[in-house]
């Protein structure tokens, strides 16, 4: 049976799970579990690194409840706590893997494309071995930018990056992943 | 210039555009999501409270360490002056001179 909408505003709920009410907290993972996870399998390997993340986001969110200013959506501070999740994981991710070439990636089958991808084209499998390969950041704005079609201004909030930095960033990026393709072609 | 090199940019954004389209499918690992979610926050807030808990019983410790390293340094500047009090009965001249440089 699936299970049931709840109606209660964000902010109640927020209230609720303040007052020590676990279960509010679930409700509020239920409803937006769906947009981390959307989010965090942009950048994971597999699935149990996506469980991870959105763990992380739903742990510390729980814990920094009280930092959560009314001033804006709840869902925006979750997804800017999301993002700064998804960019820990791939510093991490970074300094474990060190560097390694597209080609070389392609031929081991390294590419880290998560399971639940269904088979992809070759030129998508190309782009994300690509991706892996950009450094944090450039993967970051990538990512957000044109994967999750954000706005310069949403990623701007998202970040806490200044709008021109994150053009700047943008186009850094997307130079890198040219060059980057180029190397296969 | 060649007229039929491919726009690199328009070949980046037609890939974007797909994988776009191609969103990874997370059902199958955000089932019982919030069961696991609620039972690493309660291992979570048991940790963080034994760590609390440790930390309240140090505050004691921590207390008395910084009194005896009040007195340490209150018996450390008395010993200071007296020193530089019987090196200016000695010498006044190599006294003010040396404050002076520092």
């Amino acid at each position: 049976m699936a299970p049931e909408e709840s109606s209660t505003p964000d902010e109640q709920l927020v209230e609720a799970t303040l007052g020590g009410d676990d279960h509010a907290f679930a409700e509020i993972a239920r409803r937006y579990k769906g947009r981390v996870f959307g989010v965090a399998a942009r950048f994971a390997r597999n699935t149990a690194e996506i469980d991870d993340i959105c763990q992380d986001v739903f742990i510390q969110a729980y814990f920094k409840l009280r930092q959560f200013r009314r001033d804006s959506p709840f869902e925006h501070w979750l997804m800017r706590i999301t993002t700064f999740k998804c960019y820990d994981y791939l510093r991490k991710h970074r300094r474990e893997s060190g560097s390694i070439s597209v080609d070389a990636m392609l031929e081991s089958g390294h590419e880290p494309s998560a399971p639940e991808h269904p088979a992809a084209h070759p030129d998508l499998e190309r782009l994300r071995a690509a991706l892996v390969q950009l450094s944090p950041k450039e993967r970051l704005i990538i990512t957000l930018l044109e994967l999750e079609e954000r706005s310069i201004q949403e990623i701007s909030g998202l970040t806490g990056w200044s709008a021109s930095n994150v053009k700047v960033r943008a186009f850094r990026a997307r130079a890198a992943l040219r060059k980057l393709m180029e190397i296969k072609t | 210039m060649n007229e039929f090199t491919p726009n690199p940019d328009a070949e980046l954004d037609a890939l974007f555009a797909r994988a776009r389209a191609q969103r990874p499918d997370t059902s199958r690992a955000e089932y019982g999501f919030e069961t696991r979610l609620l039972a690493r926050l309660r291992s979570e807030r048991n940790s963080s409270s034994i760590w609390a808990m440790v930390s309240w019983r140090l505050i004691p410790f921590l207390g008395a360490g910084v009194v005896a390293l009040l007195v340490w340094n209150a018996q450390l500047s008395a010993e200071t002056d007296d020193a530089v009090q019987t090196a200016y009965n000695e010498n006044p001249e190599a006294v003010e001179i040396w404050s002076h440089l520092n």
